[in-house]
């Protein structure tokens, strides 16, 4: 059997004429430089990711880093019944990918794990939705928006009182005067599930101008009930039981 | 065009009442979707921004579908 031994020497001066503390404080020190100087940033816990995963060679940051991340997309999606062992793959090694890409963007405002996380979630959840899109044309999209809310079902107006009444009554007015064809059809859309990137997709657009039509038209929505005089409580509270 | 339901028809309303004049956009949202995360899980309050986090995830299902996937996430660390 052979032992090796390494013969560590330090630095001149560390022990000399401080007293046991003294050397025992040294030491530390000197340990602790040693460490700093020789050993790469640590890649696991909360130490500098960002640092790892920029380093020249940081193939085992981003080894480590995947690990966490199908973690996390096991934790999240693994009782969901359209997710197998090979889309947790896909969507972790694409997430990596994407957070590479991003790592300017992290500010520190939270652990870089639970960031990580929201991007690999963010990967998924649209390539998930991807999956329940609808095969419909920009025109079959538009002309689905232009009836929309003109009916409403029996059922949703079980104890029809006069505030309930005058609200929906408004409301269709307003969706009917207020809202452009696309807007009626941004949120017919959003209320039938429609996955937002194919809201987006289908427009030609992109993801915040999608957003912005869609804010625009809640906001018309709005303007126009307060004008009838109706309250925001009012708006928030007759629906929601 | 089917009638509206009576969950639409409360999505709508719910939407519509949830509007404010300055709103966050999804990438917005995203951007401080971890930091909102944890301090939700820790019982910490929330700053201007992530106020506005929290007003987004009122009129957006899909951002609020992921951010509770991320606490998910989370708390299966913590229970790990």
């Amino acid at each position: 059997m052979t032992v090796t031994t390494d013969i560590v020497f330090l630095p001149p001066g560390t022990l000399r004429g401080r007293g046991l503390l003294g050397a025992f404080s040294g030491i530390l020190q000197w340990t602790f430089e040693w460490l700093k100087d020789n050993v790469p940033p640590m890649v696991t816990g909360e130490i500098d990711w960002s640092a790892a995963l920029r380093a020249t060679d940081n193939a085992a940051a981003v080894s480590e880093l995947r690990t966490v991340v199908l973690g996390g997309l096991r934790a999240a999606l693994s009782g969901r019944g359209d997710v197998d062992e090979a889309h947790l793959e896909d969507f972790a090694q694409d997430a990596l990918v994407k957070i590479l890409a991003k790592l300017g963007e992290f500010q520190g405002r939270s652990k870089f794990t639970t960031w990580a996380h929201s991007i690999a979630i963010n990967v998924a959840f649209t390539e998930l939705r991807r999956k329940r899109w609808r095969d419909v044309s920009l025109d079959q999209f538009i002309e689905d928006g232009k009836h929309f809310a003109e009916t409403v079902d029996e059922s949703a107006l079980p104890d029809v009182d006069g505030e309930r009444d005058q609200l929906f009554g408004v409301l269709r007015k307003a969706i009917a005067e207020k809202l452009s064809d696309k807007q009626r059809a941004i949120i017919a859309a959003a209320l039938e599930g429609q996955p937002f990137d194919q809201t987006v997709d289908l427009l030609g657009t992109n993801r915040n101008a999608a957003y912005k039509l869609l804010h625009d038209a809640r906001h018309a929505l709005k303007t126009a009930l307060i004008a009838e005089g109706i309250s925001e409580e009012t708006i928030r509270t007759t629906f929601a039981a | 065009m089917k009638p509206l339901t009576k969950e639409q028809l409360s999505g709508l309303v719910a939407m519509v009442g949830a509007t404010r004049e300055q709103e966050f956009n999804c990438a917005e949202c995203g951007a401080f979707a971890a930091e909102f995360a944890e301090r939700q899980l820790a019982g910490l309050p929330l700053d201007d921004a992530l106020m506005r986090v929290a007003q987004h995830l009122e009129v957006c299902p899909e951002c609020r579908e992921e951010l509770l996937a991320l606490i998910a996430i989370l708390e299966a660390g913590r229970a790990g």
